[in-house]
């Protein structure tokens, strides 16, 4: 059966529709494929797909947050009530224990060591509200945490296989802490939840009690009841489970919404993670990711160092950046590429696909040289600073690889040849990624 | 099928061919002055009548899709941006001197580009659309030469000489396009001034002219700028911009007010806009609110407590009451950052010389607007506001005040006025203005060539003034080594002499930026 | 080792190609002949010709222009764009203007054709010795000025310059016609033993005219004619 008429695509789909016809209202940013999206509820919706991490930006009280919960409370069927309950607030003083876990104090006095869990690690889904106003060593924390899938507290752990993290952040104010670029590479996407314009916000101000819709109060506390059980972790995921599709047989019933199940989810993330991607946006993605790594004089980029006057590729990216991208730029941008066109019912990863993503997965990502931001920061635009020139940075890439597109495919097919042992020689260009190439050749001059 | 669904079934299998261009849905225009093709705000825009009269010849699927591929191929291949279709324009115009005839032979030249690059990429119905085109001179002769380079008969006829010749310029290759096109024009000149002769005049492009549809207003604004970067003064600037006015007008470049002695209207005053541009291009990034230190100690992070270490900051919460290592939780402290105030960026005033020793910047490239318009941008990017004293023989009435202020065009036109009259500073006038400063003590930014009549007076006026002191000369004059030598002991005082004139917008951007960013290296 | 490039082995790099890909390229090839040529006419010769006029040198050197050029196939297009290239470059070899004047002289000569037009507008220096030799039956029309000895010891073709040309114009001329839309400089006319040389704007000097006719405007000013 052709991918297209999977349930699933429907499900997802009928899912975005709900979101933005009853909870999300906001206008759409985004066209792709002939279909135009909210970036914000798109991108958030891939992250709970695809169990990804998102950064949310945006002025206070324009759904930052909300938005991330709604989508959870679908994608992974869990109430309101509940994961407002799980969410970790973003202050100075927050702590391990109330983020992880703490001790329980019962056995502690007996002597004994049990770790409490906190709700917010045990939910596949993590929201974390301000992560900006948390210390760094807190961030780190959380991002540790998710990456490697287990949470570590007074030598206990905890193992989780499905999850997916959502942190907003306001801009940067008083009292805020820097998101330091580390930690900010951790996020494989970040976007902003766009104010949705007068009318929809006045249309907005009418809607009563909207949260109802994805609340029961049974539900609820049926979930708290099993996440405040004491019982070892492992235990509850299947009663977690059996309680969230009780809370799915309320949405159907309710909103004649299909939701998907554990094993539902992961054979989707099986067959997004199964999409490959067309020869162009595979050459695409190369070039891009050379533009954004690449320095003819030092080898590559680094943030300590800086391009000397009058390059030769000073027309490139590479001229603009301060940094290196990192190893998981290409791991971010694969995945919601794959995921994109999924959502898109394409049979392969398309070089559209990649374009559309990659502003969002560079723009916390990518630091810019001086002068490239003044350029552009008086530019008309949609979006904040860091997103536009991510997207403009990505239409000068686009608009490079279109011209060169042929003789870019024509050399790296000529070095896959090479590699296979032809005795050929690599094809030059002006593009950086040429003499990328080249390098992998063993072409490079290493001493 | 009517027109519109022919198009949105067509749209998909066109996308894929150019490789996704990032335009709308095209859609059908109706009104009968529409071109066959245009572009409206980056939208493809179809003449139904145009189409329709050629579904009669060939089927009208064909008629779409070859009219997007060339509506598409203008857009991802030529004249790729805005500042390429300056330059074709500009080379055009060298060879042919004549504005409309450029604006011809740059949409022709455009069209073999673009028409040619779908031929050799990839299937299309170009060829039939352009056999079945009705035809003026040039497009005949287009047509003609579409049959040779294309191997496609087009039955048209044109002088083989003429052909031949046209067939040997490589359209495909960009790095090219500024010859190709010089030599383009000169082959078809006999053409296109055949056509100027005509009644009915010259034709216009079988497929439509090109306009600024097909870029965003940022793109129009990056052009420009580039533009203005590689023209090599602002007359050849002008010549160019001014023929793209009435469209630029549409986008909002007018000039309501009156600026470099153009009289006054709604003209678009294209030496304002080449020194604006040209200055943007020299950025001077500075932070606004630099973040300070606070002087307090905030609570920052846990740390596990240890055996030895002070128990005052242990967290009595997270240590569940209890004094031991591993689970007791002591506090981190950190300064904590507050952002700064923003009175690090005074006020400016710009004192230009404008007198009959300074370039004249309508001809020339003044470096002393340059420089001034630099230094503008960097303070009007720190919210602070610039005024304007410019002067040739101020006490013979040549000079011009403007009160402090963020209006940039407004400013450009006062740096823009050119006197070239003799030169003396009225110390009145400027200190009135000097006094009009608003917040603290105003910055004074003086570029001139120290060719001052009362030089000693104004030295004299500089001595008792607070506030910093920037001040730019051109060549090493007696009155230059005066007025260094003068102002060597003064602490708020910065001099440069300039031996190149290229230097200058450089040198002033360091030392504003050294003053304005502390402690940061120069540009 | 790892082959990065794998999913490309089978992208065949086969582009479709047009009429114009063919056409540039075989303008490319001929052209890059005719640089080589030059470039090796001007290491053989240029010592000879800078310091000019030799009576021996110069029929040396034309040989020597003809030589390289034995060999290739070209048309009037490729002595224009030859032209044109001469115009855009930057190597200072490229542009001399005495060699390259010979070298045109030579391409002129033996292209098929009977009109070329040269347009040296643009060219930063004045090319010398051009229409040397030329032969009856061709006509060469010059957009912009020609430097010095236009025209030299022509066979019997017709030259018309647009614009002006330098000293010696129609040096040694046998046959022919030269038409300067200009001014020429001194000496012009020097040894002519025929045809003819008219000069619309003005003359420096005459040089010692011995055969055919020297005109400023329509007034014959060499030999000056006898008043009845």
């Amino acid at each position: 059966m052709p991918t297209s008429e999977t349930d699933h695509h429907h499900t997802i789909h009928a899912l975005y529709d709900f979101i933005s016809e009853h909870l999300y209202l906001n206008r759409p940013d985004l066209e792709v494929d002939g279909e135009k999206f909210n970036s914000a509820l798109l991108l958030s919706l891939l992250t709970a797909l695809l169990g990804g991490k998102e950064l949310v930006i945006g002025e206070p009280g324009l759904g930052k947050t909300t938005s991330a919960e709604y989508v959870c409370a679908l994608l992974y069927r869990i109430p309101l009530g509940v994961l407002w309950g799980s969410e970790v607030a973003g202050h100075p003083e927050q702590t391990e224990e109330k983020m992880v876990g703490r001790p329980d104090l019962g056995k502690l006095n007996r002597g004994e060591e049990q770790v409490v869990w906190s709700n917010f690690v045990q939910l596949p889904v993590k929201i974390i509200d301000e992560i900006n106003r948390l210390p760094e060593t807190k961030q780190s924390l959380i991002l540790d945490g998710i990456d490697r899938g287990n949470w570590e507290y007074l030598n206990q752990i905890l193992l989780q296989d499905e999850y997916c993290l959502f942190a907003t952040a306001n801009y940067q104010d008083q009292g805020t802490q820097t998101l330091i670029p580390p930690l900010l590479d951790r996020f494989d996407v970040m976007v902003e939840s766009k104010h949705p314009g007068a009318n929809l916000s006045f249309f907005i101000s009418q809607q009563e009690q909207k949260e109802h819709l994805l609340r029961d109060g049974e539900c609820e506390r049926e979930f708290y009841a099993v996440l405040l059980d004491k019982v070892a972790p492992e235990g509850k995921r299947a009663k977690l489970e059996e309680v969230g599709g009780r809370f799915a047989g309320l949405l159907h019933e309710r909103h004649n919404l299909t939701t998907l199940e554990k094993e539902e989810r992961r054979t989707l993330r099986a067959a997004i993670a199964g999409l490959e991607f067309s020869a162009e946006a595979s050459a695409f993605t190369r070039t891009a990711l050379t533009e954004l790594s690449f320095c003819c004089t030092y080898g590559q980029k680094r943030s300590n160092e800086e391009c000397l006057e009058g390059c030769h590729y000073s027309g490139y990216l590479c001229y603009q950046v301060r940094n290196c991208a990192s190893n998981r730029l290409p791991i971010s941008l694969r995945r919601y590429a794959q995921a994109l066109a999924w959502l898109l019912s394409s049979s392969q990863v398309e070089a559209e696909h990649v374009r559309c993503v990659f502003p969002f997965v560079i723009a916390h990502r990518v630091q810019w040289r001086d002068a490239y931001v003044s350029a552009r920061e008086r530019e008309a635009r949609r979006d904040p600073l860091p997103i536009h020139l991510a997207k403009q940075a990505v239409a000068e890439i686009w608009h490079r690889f279109v011209e060169q597109r042929e003789q870019i495919m024509g050399a790296l097919a000529q070095a896959a040849r090479i590699l296979a042992g032809e005795d050929l020689q690599p094809l030059e260009g002006d593009h950086p990624i040429f003499v990328e190439i080249k390098r992998d050749l063993g072409g490079d001059q290493l001493w | 099928m009517n027109l519109q669904e022919i198009i949105t079934a067509v749209w998909p299998r066109v996308r894929r061919k150019h490789l996704f261009p990032q335009l709308p849905t095209p859609r059908v225009g109706e009104n009968a002055s529409t071109a066959a093709v245009e572009m409206q705000h980056k939208q493809i825009v179809l003449n139904a009548a145009f189409c329709e009269q050629l579904a009669a010849n060939m089927p009208l699927e064909e008629v779409v899709e070859a009219s997007l591929d060339h509506g598409v191929a203008h857009y991802t291949r030529c004249p790729w941006d805005f500042a390429t279709h300056l330059r074709l324009h500009a080379a055009a115009k060298e060879v042919l001197q004549d504005r409309e005839m450029a604006q011809r032979a740059t949409d022709a030249f455009i069209d073999v580009v673009a028409d040619t690059f779908c031929v050799k990429e990839f299937e299309t119905a170009l060829p039939q659309l352009y056999k079945h085109l009705e035809r003026g001179p040039l497009a005949t002769a287009m047509a003609a030469l579409y049959s040779r380079i294309w191997g496609i008969d087009l039955e048209s006829a044109a002088p083989e000489g003429l052909i031949r010749r046209l067939s040997r310029i490589s359209y495909l290759d960009r790095t090219q396009w500024e010859k190709s096109m010089r030599r383009f024009c000169r082959l078809i000149r006999p053409i296109l001034e055949e056509e100027q002769q005509q009644e009915e005049g010259m034709s216009s492009a079988p497929l439509g002219q090109h306009g600024l549809g097909g870029h965003s207003q940022n793109e129009v604004e990056q052009g420009l700028r580039e533009f203005a970067r590689q023209a090599a003064n602002p007359r050849e600037f002008h010549e160019t911009v001014a023929d793209f006015a009435e469209e630029l007008a549409g986008q909002g470049y007018t000039d309501a007010q009156e600026g470099m002695g153009r009289g006054k209207g709604q003209q678009l005053d294209t030496d304002l806009l080449y020194y604006m541009k040209l200055a943007e291009s020299y950025h001077l990034p500075v932070r606004k609110a630099p973040l300070q230190r606070s002087s307090s100690l905030d609570l920052y992070a846990h740390a596990p407590w240890e055996l030895g270490k002070p128990i005052q900051d242990v967290d009595v919460w997270t240590s569940f009451g209890k004094i031991l290592p591993g689970l007791t939780q002591t506090w981190l402290r950190q300064h904590g950052e507050v952002v700064g105030r923003r009175e690090g960026v005074p006020d400016c005033i710009i004192a230009i010389d404008s007198s009959g020793s300074m370039t004249n910047p309508r001809y020339l490239l003044s470096y002393a607007i340059l420089g001034a318009g630099c230094v503008c941008e960097a303070y009007l990017r720190h919210g602070a506001q610039v005024a304007v004293y410019n002067f040739s023989d101020a006490p013979a009435g040549d000079s011009l005040s403007l009160d402090f202020t963020t209006d940039r065009k407004r400013i450009y036109q006062s740096l823009c006025r050119y006197f070239g009259g003799g030169t003396a500073l009225a110390l009145d006038e400027f200190d009135e203005l000097r006094r009009r400063g608003r917040r603290s003590v105003p910055d004074v930014f003086l570029i001139t060539d120290m060719a001052i009549t009362n030089l000693e007076p104004l030295t004299a006026y500089l001595s008792q003034t607070e506030g910093r002191l920037t001040a730019v000369h051109i060549g090493e004059t007696e009155a230059a080594v005066y007025f260094k030598k003068a102002t060597a002991g003064w602490k708020n005082v910065s001099v440069f002499a300039v031996t190149r004139k290229e230097d200058i917008p450089r040198i002033i951007l360091g030392q504003v930026k050294e003053y304005l960013r502390p402690g940061q290296r120069g540009v | 080792m790892v082959n990065p490039f794998r999913e490309f082995h089978a992208i065949q790099g086969g582009r479709r190609e047009i009429p114009l890909d063919r056409i540039i390229a075989s303008k490319d090839l001929i052209l890059d002949r005719l640089i080589v040529g030059y470039h090796k006419l001007i290491e053989e010769e240029v010592h000879n010709l800078v310091w000019l006029v030799d009576h021996g040198a110069l029929p040396r050197a034309y040989a020597a222009a003809e030589k390289a050029i034995a060999e290739v196939n070209f048309t009037v297009e490729d002595v224009e764009d030859f032209c044109f290239t001469l115009e855009k470059a930057d190597s200072f070899a490229l542009a001399l203007a005495g060699p390259s004047g010979l070298y045109l002289s030579a391409m002129c000569n033996r292209v098929e054709g009977t009109e070329i037009s040269l347009r040296l507008k643009g060219l930063k220096s004045r090319v010398h010795l051009l229409g040397y030799r030329l032969p009856e039956g061709k006509r060469l029309i010059v957009e912009g000025s020609c430097g010095d000895f236009a025209g030299a010891a022509m066979e019997g073709g017709e030259i018309i310059v647009q614009g002006n040309t330098g000293n010696w114009t129609g040096v040694g001329l046998k046959r022919g016609k030269i038409t300067v839309e200009g001014n020429a400089g001194e000496r012009t006319g020097e040894w002519m033993e025929g045809g003819e040389v008219q000069v619309k704007g003005r003359i420096g000097s005459l040089g010692q005219v011995q055969g055919g006719k020297v005109y400023l405007g329509d007034l014959q000013v060499a030999p000056v004619r006898e008043t009845t």
